[in-house]
């Protein structure tokens, strides 16, 4: 898409000195490698809050690179408001919400119970055997095989057959919602988005008219049984909650894990410092969480409202990135570097966000990472990027790696 | 020394818990399951951790001596 065709007149209430002209996403894809580094620089360049014309297809924002004023944004969501943050119900032409996330407080909170109870530590905790074997199947797959394209052997199906499981849905459905996956969040053609929300809109209606027939164990079955304001919950709303897990169930692991990966891949020093102590795992995952973050979301201003320097108004677009708070210099000393010894517990990341909104499935995530990471530097040699292959990141919307293929030395002992 | 919370902004990240799991509960939901709480000498520590963990910093550290070490805790207002 060309983003120059985008040129959106500056609102009034942004003074020019806050004008940056330039597209975060695009610029961070065109860095490739070098992104997150880049993003980290923006802390020297860049005024704390700051104003940008468009983003991919999306108009004028509001772009604040602090950590501190992205919680002060986070945890109001009054005045911050998550209404109508995707595009899929407008592109079909439908009304319904991606609940709980595109709604604000106080009704939030009723969506958000439902699904609460279901992510906590201790429910991931009774997954960890689960997690443990489909992990171990993937990896013993491809083990001895010495290379491996990581999206399609690993980083795709572990977190899709997690979810599945989880959901209590059909495994053998896995390459549909890979598909699915791929196609509605990192296409950047709306019509290619527009039909495949169309076909996931598809597939969880018959799903719940499926499941409303014949109630089972699966979670459309749990909502259904489930109750708002001690009335049943809607079509709608059924359908904006299990789209909503769908969508951050399935990518955003994928994504992550590819980052890790990589980083893992380019820095054997690393790796091997994790093969030698795994108890750092659960903080390497912290760190990368941190230095990799792939999450941006956006808010509407509800009410006119002054932040710094930033005079924003009514109807005003404020983009939430996750990546410019995590590479913040004013919490993290060189923020740039990936130091599995930087104490987490010291300076907490937002890759999860702040406030109401916090992913729910922060606990199960973490879980995948670190299990993920466990069995590879266990079963699989020390690996680096595969000879002949180059590592593919884009930044549009979800970050993440579009190419990875990965290469080791496998011992001839049998 | 005496933890106090503001549990209402509690937004379940549950690292305080992570941390230090004797000291910080978490209820069915996940959220925390206390406003707060005595901090027994011996886990002084560890509850500041576990305080220093919290991403939304609302878990506060009271009855601490005047000029506490610089701890990370504050640094997004450093100077």
């Amino acid at each position: 898409m060309n983003t120059d065709s985008v040129t959106n007149a500056i609102p009034s209430n942004v003074p020019a000195h806050l004008v940056q002209d330039f597209d975060l996403w695009a610029a961070l894809t065109a860095q490739g490698e070098n992104a997150y580094a880049w993003a980290a620089k923006l802390h020297e360049s860049m005024p704390p809050i700051f104003w940008v014309p468009s983003l991919g297809f999306l108009p004028g924002t509001w772009i604040p690179r602090r950590s501190k004023d992205l919680r002060r944004i986070l945890q109001d969501p009054e005045t911050f408001s998550s209404a109508g943050l995707t595009p899929y119900p407008m592109l079909l032409g439908e009304s319904w919400r991606l609940a709980p996330l595109e709604v604000d407080p106080p009704v939030h909170a009723k969506y958000r119970a439902l699904l609460n109870p279901l992510f906590t530590p201790k429910k991931v905790n009774a997954l960890e055997e689960d997690i443990r074997q489909l992990a171990t199947q993937l990896i013993d797959d491809i083990a001895q095989t010495g290379r491996c394209d990581f999206n399609e052997d690993f980083a795709k199906p572990f977190p899709t057959l997690i979810f599945l499981k989880l959901m209590g849905w059909p495994l053998a459905d896995r390459p549909l919602f890979q598909h699915w996956t791929q196609t509605l969040i990192k296409s950047s053609d709306p019509q290619v988005v527009t039909d495949n929300a169309r076909e996931i809109t598809g597939w969880i209606r018959a799903r719940i008219a499926e499941c409303r027939a014949n109630p089972g164990d699966d979670f459309t079955s749990y909502l259904l049984a489930s109750q708002i304001d001690g009335r049943p919950l809607t079509d709608d709303e059924m359908l904006g909650i299990n789209f909503l897990i769908f969508i951050g169930g399935l990518d955003t692991v994928t994504s992550t894990i590819g980052l890790f990966f990589r980083h893992l891949a380019r820095n054997p020093e690393q790796q091997a410092q994790l093969r030698a102590d795994p108890s750092l795992i659960p903080d390497a995952v912290e760190e990368m969480l941190r230095s990799y973050s792939i999450v941006n979301m956006r808010r509407t201003v509800t009410r006119d409202v002054q932040i710094g320097e930033a005079t924003m108004k009514k109807g005003d677009i404020v983009l939430i990135s996750t990546e410019l708070a995590n590479l913040d210099p004013e919490v993290f000393d060189q923020p740039e570097k990936v130091d599995f010894l930087r104490s987490a517990g010291h300076a907490p990341h937002m890759a999860f966000s702040y406030g109401v909104h916090r992913c729910v499935g922060s606990h199960l995530a973490r879980r995948e990472l670190r299990i993920a990471l466990e069995l590879w530097l266990t079963k699989v040699p020390p690996f680096r990027i595969a000879t002949g292959t180059t590592p593919r990141f884009n930044a549009f919307g979800i970050f993440g790696m579009e190419e990875l293929h990965l290469e080791w030395d496998v011992e001839e002992t049998r | 020394m005496k933890i106090i919370i503001d549990n209402k902004a509690c937004a379940g990240h549950a690292r305080c818990n992570e941390v230090a799991p004797g000291l910080y509960e978490l209820d069915d939901n996940g959220y925390i399951s206390t406003a707060g709480f005595d901090v027994e000498v011996g886990q002084q520590a560890l509850a500041r951790r576990g305080a220093r963990a919290c991403p939304e910093r609302v878990i506060h550290i009271v009855d601490e001596p005047a000029n506490p070490p610089g701890n990370g805790l504050n640094k997004g207002q450093k100077q």
